[in-house]
């Protein structure tokens, strides 16, 4: 009987559908004399590969193998960048110039170098790891709890899964600097003789205080308030930020030898004049000290209140006099989500926010309008503002239109209305819609210009004034924005101060700030990504019981956490390889092995593998690399003499690109793994 | 004194055999490059062509490597007895007007028997390697080189119907110019044939690297591997010559000394027709290989047979 086989399954792509016969024989040949002539007519173009540039030629680097290494852990500290304030902007532009800018470096308007945060954390150097922040970032401890980070969002960490939790790592380092505070703050010698004057206590004036007196001169501080600190201490909640946290970073700033005056309102306790005649220079970081309010019908009714004047009640005082009542908070920005979670806090009964925009365009964080949602906020968007109902003088609603739209065709701000009218029934109205300066007392009795619309007039470059000597920085010259961008006027201007005092051009060589690229990262997939590569989740306190009292939301991370996470940092553009393992997961042909072990301390590449006889030369490894230690060595015509040759161990693969590669191992071992480093003191 | 002769000889052909080879190679991955709109070896030597020659030092000191389960014998000596052949097959070819290195009265059977004995070379080679992929493709390798032994036979048997004569000098001496439109489609026939013989593309199905990762060959490295490789290209080489020979006039294209010139130009063409062909068609999958064989060439041959037997019975 005859075997019954299968039939030959043939792809569907393939086609082999021919004609029978005779006709199908002159189909046949014509496609292949068509293919012919395919080929022969390429053959005749000018090829599109480029010959070696003539420095490859040498045959002893074509036996280098395809790629090599640039340092590696356990061998390699990274670049900590580290500049004084005034040369520290020019470090970065050389950085940013030869690409050797990190992602997150590049997009802290302040360049925190937080790779090298991360760097000291995971080597065990945490109090390092605080003072290295803190020479871009006054207050680490402050903005590891309230930055919005644009730096994690630039870390090029999300391309393979989630990125590094720079901001917690600032308030993790910060307690543990807590520690050891007393022993390491020294006053800083005042050693040029000259004095320059700070009025306002704000992160940005404290910025520009601490840079100057780094600098050698005597600073003095003038703040209004009773206490120092600013926006952060009048206005943003302390379930945020815990006012000791805020008040023993400043009294740090202070042991090292600033001369702050609370309580001393310039331009009424003290002179702006005198101060000018008694200083060689002037500061003015005044910040923001007024909400504004809409000119609507009805904004005179009691009930009606501005975000920083509730939001001062409510921190100052404990209360802001909404307790049972319903609270409608206008504006939809992060000071309109802090006025409504505070609201929630002083005992109001019900807390709406409406905002013009819909709810996928608010101003605000998403993180920060999630956790309202979560405490119980209502949130209203594209909704515009008409009108303020009251009876006797006291709020009882809030009329209000649909918004169709915020932005103009050219994106400037000019909203368009929809007819149709509701009523908010309401007890409280709080506006959240933008703060103002106020500077006539300030001003009074000196050169200094305001505008028409009520604003110093500062050139937004080198930060001087209409008056010689008088600087300014913070919010009063960038309008509202964030901490950390205050923080970082505060260095330029420190900057400008001190050029002043030297005679020096205040534009000289100053290139302005690199403007972040953020990169665009989609969406990751979370499918194959183990669960210990992905960042540390902190859990918030719970919604219903947080909302109860000011108590703190986030927890910090655990010291386990922020080593893991000082960890899973890929020092970006160091060029000193980590052991990422992500070469080896984009490699087509599972040609490299990679391990390390992670004991704090001692993170270290353990062994570094390419095997060249499954390489298939196409460069991904390298491509992806992020920190670019491992190089393209520009040859990729092999010859060995022997199989294990082919086999390139992590000596070699950290060898440079030059010598022979063809006649044996020449010698080269592995480096070994450190041993983890001593703290000093400790007995060996 | 006749055995002195064979030797010398004997290594004249391996040279001859090697030399092409070298140049064979350099000039293939020039005209593949070239396909692929590449620029192919361009750093030793002029436009690279001292490549090979570096690459033969290579493999001369590469690693000789005979894996332990293999049959030792047989491994280390499977590729002479491929390239062997190979080589003494290029003795029958008709050079010059009456000259022949070896002029035999069979000359032309002994050019179509003796490679065949290559296919034992590569049965040893495939089965002394003891690994599945080899001895797939050594089988392979065996059905496809004696299948197409067959076509390739009949096509030449066409000119040899009109020449009356198995000895190469002979059927060059008869040869007539018209004979090229009458053999015309033999020599189609004879030439994919020779290509399949010779186990190249789009009929390397014994090699497969996709597949078979080398097949038969697939455990040979350094000079053993080049002796396989120096077979194709003597394969390739003494096809295209003795193609050239029976089916395009060899010397005659050309008087005097300068025929030679002709005939070794238009076997280079040939071995050019033959890598283009390589780097333009994909490989076929077995069943087409031995349907295209049986169903196709060999009746084909056929009929060019009977044209010929017509047309020299006609005469
Ligand atoms: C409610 C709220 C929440 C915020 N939340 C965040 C956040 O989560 N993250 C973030 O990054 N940023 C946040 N910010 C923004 C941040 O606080 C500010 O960007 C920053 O404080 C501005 O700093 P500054 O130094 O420019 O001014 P300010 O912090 O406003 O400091 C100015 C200081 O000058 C003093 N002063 C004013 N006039 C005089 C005078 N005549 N004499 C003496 N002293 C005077 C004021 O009392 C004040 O202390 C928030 C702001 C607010 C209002
Ligand atoms: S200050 Fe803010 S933006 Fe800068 S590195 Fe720290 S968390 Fe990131």
């Amino acid at each position: 009987m005859a075997v019954e086989r299968d039939r030959l399954k043939v792809p569907e792509s393939v086609s082999d559908e021919y004609a029978p016969g005779v006709k199908g024989f002159f189909q046949g040949a014509l496609s292949v004399l068509t293919g012919l002539g395919i080929t022969a007519r390429a053959a005749t173009r000018t090829p599109t590969t480029v010959r070696y540039p003539d420095e490859k030629l040498t045959l002893s680097d074509r036996w280098r193998g395809p790629l090599y290494l640039r340092g590696a852990l356990g061998r390699d500290s990274i670049d900590i960048i580290s500049a004084p304030p005034d040369e520290y902007n020019g470090v970065i532009d050389e950085l940013y110039r030869t690409e050797r800018l990190s992602p997150c470096i590049g997009n802290c308007p302040a360049n925190v170098d937080a790779r090298g945060q991360a760097f000291l954390i995971a080597d065990d150097r945490v109090p390092e790891a605080y003072e290295l922040v803190r020479e871009r970032n006054i207050l680490p401890g402050v903005l590891g709890r309230i930055c919005h980070h644009p730096c994690e969002t630039a870390c090029r960490r999300t391309r393979y899964d989630e990125p590094i939790s720079i901001r917690p790592l600032h308030r993790f380092a910060y307690e543990e600097y807590r520690k050891v505070a007393s022993e390491r703050i020294k006053p800083l010698p005042q050693t040029r003789g000259k004095r320059v004057a700070i009025v306002g206590a704000g992160p940005s004036g404290l910025t520009a205080a601490h840079d100057l007196m780094r600098l050698g001169y005597t600073v003095t501080m003038y703040e209004g308030e009773s206490k120092p600190g600013g926006a952060l201490s009048t206005g943003v909640p302390s379930y945020r930020l815990p006012r000791d946290v805020l008040y023993n970073e400043i009294d740090n700033i202070v042991a090292m030898g600033l001369d702050l005056h609370c309580g001393v309102k310039v331009g009424k306790d003290v002179m702006l004049a005198d101060i000018m005649r008694d200083n060689d220079a002037v500061l003015v970081a005044v910040g923001l000290q007024q909400s504004r309010i809409l000119p609507l019908p009805g904004t005179d009714a009691e009930g009606v209140i501005g975000a920083l004047e509730f939001l001062w009640a409510a921190n100052n005082l404990g209360e802001a006099g909404v307790a049972g009542k319903r609270v409608l908070v206008i504006g939809g920005g992060n000071v309109a989500v802090d006025v409504a979670r505070c609201a929630l806090r002083v005992g109001a009964s019900e807390v709406k926010l409406a905002c013009l925009e819909g709810d996928n365009e608010m101003p605000c964080h998403p993180w920060e309008i999630e956790e309202a949602i979560d405490e119980g906020v209502i949130a209203m968007c594209s909704l515009g503002p008409v009108e303020v109902l009251s009876s006797e003088n006291k709020v009882t609603g809030m009329r209000m239109r649909p918004c169709l739209s915020v932005f103009d065709e050219s994106g400037r701000f000019s909203p368009t209305y929809g007819e149709e009218m509701t009523d908010i029934e309401t007890d409280v109205v709080v506006f959240s819609i933008g703060q103002a300066a106020v500077l006539d007392d300030l001003v009074s009795g000196t050169a200094l210009l305001v505008s028409g619309r009520g604003q110093l007039v500062v050139d937004s470059t080198d930060f001087t004034t209409s008056a010689p000597g008088v600087f300014a920085c913070g919010e009063v010259v960038t309008g509202p924005g964030s901490a950390i961008g205050s923080i970082a006027t505060g260095h330029e201007a420190a900057t400008s101060v001190h050029r002043y005092l030297e005679g020096q051009s205040l534009t000289e060589g100053r290139v302005p700030r690199p403007v972040p690229v953020l990169e665009k990262y989609g969406p990751v997939d979370f499918d194959y990504v183990e669960p210990e590569r992905r960042r540390a989740v902190i859990e918030l306190a719970d919604p219903e019981e947080r909302v109860t009292d000011f108590r703190v939301v986030e927890p910090g991370l655990t010291r386990e956490q922020a080593m893991a996470e000082a960890m899973r940092c890929l020092r970006c553009e160091s060029e000193v390889c980590v052991g990422c393992t992500f070469c080896a997961r984009v490699c087509p042909d599972y040609a490299i092995k990679v391990e390390r072990s992670d004991e704090p301390g001692a993170r270290c590449l353990t062994t570094y593998e390419l095997d060249l006889t499954k390489c298939c030369f196409c460069g991904l490894c390298a491509e992806q690399c992020p920190t670019g230690a491992l190089q393209h060595s520009g040859q990729y015509e092999l010859s060995f003499y022997h199989r294990e040759l082919m086999v390139f161990d992590k000596g070699e693969m950290l060898r440079d690109g030059g010598g022979t590669r063809s006649t044996g191992r020449d010698g080269i071992t592995s480096p070994a793994c450190p041993a983890p480093p001593r703290k000093a003191g400790e007995a060996s | 004194m006749s055995f002195l002769w064979g030797v010398v000889w004997g290594v004249a052909a391996v040279l001859v055999v090697a030399v092409g080879a070298i140049i064979g190679v350099w000039w293939e991955r020039k005209v593949a490059a070239r396909i692929q709109l590449r620029l192919g070896p361009q750093q030793i030597g002029p436009a690279g062509s001292l490549q090979m020659v570096a690459d033969v030092l290579k493999l001369l000191v590469k690693e000789d490597i005979v894996p332990d389960a293999s049959d030792e014998p047989f491994f280390r000596y499977a590729p002479l007895a491929v390239f062997a052949p190979v080589a003494m097959s290029i003795a029958v070819i008709p050079f010059a007007a009456g000259w022949a290195p070896f002029d035999a009265s069979v000359g032309v059977f002994f050019f179509l028997a003796v490679p065949s004995i290559g296919v034992l070379g590569i049965l040893f080679s495939a089965w002394a390697s003891h690994n599945t992929l080899s001895a797939l493709g050594g089988v392979r390798a065996a059905a496809q080189m004696v299948s197409y032994e067959v076509p390739r036979s009949l096509s030449v048997l066409s000119v040899l119907v009109l020449a009356g004569t198995l000895r190469p000098v002979g059927v060059m001496d008869a040869w007539q110019w018209w004979w090229i439109p009458a053999t015309f489609v033999g020599f189609i026939v004879y030439l994919i044939s020779s290509i399949a013989e010779m186990n190249r593309g789009p009929f390397d199905i014994p090699e497969a690297e996709s597949e078979l990762v080398a097949g038969y060959f697939a455990d040979y490295a350094g000079i053993r591997w080049a002796v396989f490789m120096m077979g194709e290209y003597g394969a390739m080489i003494s096809a295209s010559l003795f193609g050239a020979a029976m089916f395009l006039g060899g010397y005659h294209l050309l008087p005097g000394a300068l025929g030679i010139v002709a005939f070794i130009a238009v076997a280079s063409l040939l071995m050019t027709v033959i890598m283009w062909v390589k780097w333009t068609l994909p490989r076929m999958r077995q069943d087409q290989l031995m349907e295209f064989c049986w169903k196709m060439l060999t009746p084909i041959a056929l009929v060019q047979l009977l044209v010929a037997g017509v047309i020299a019975a006609w005469l």
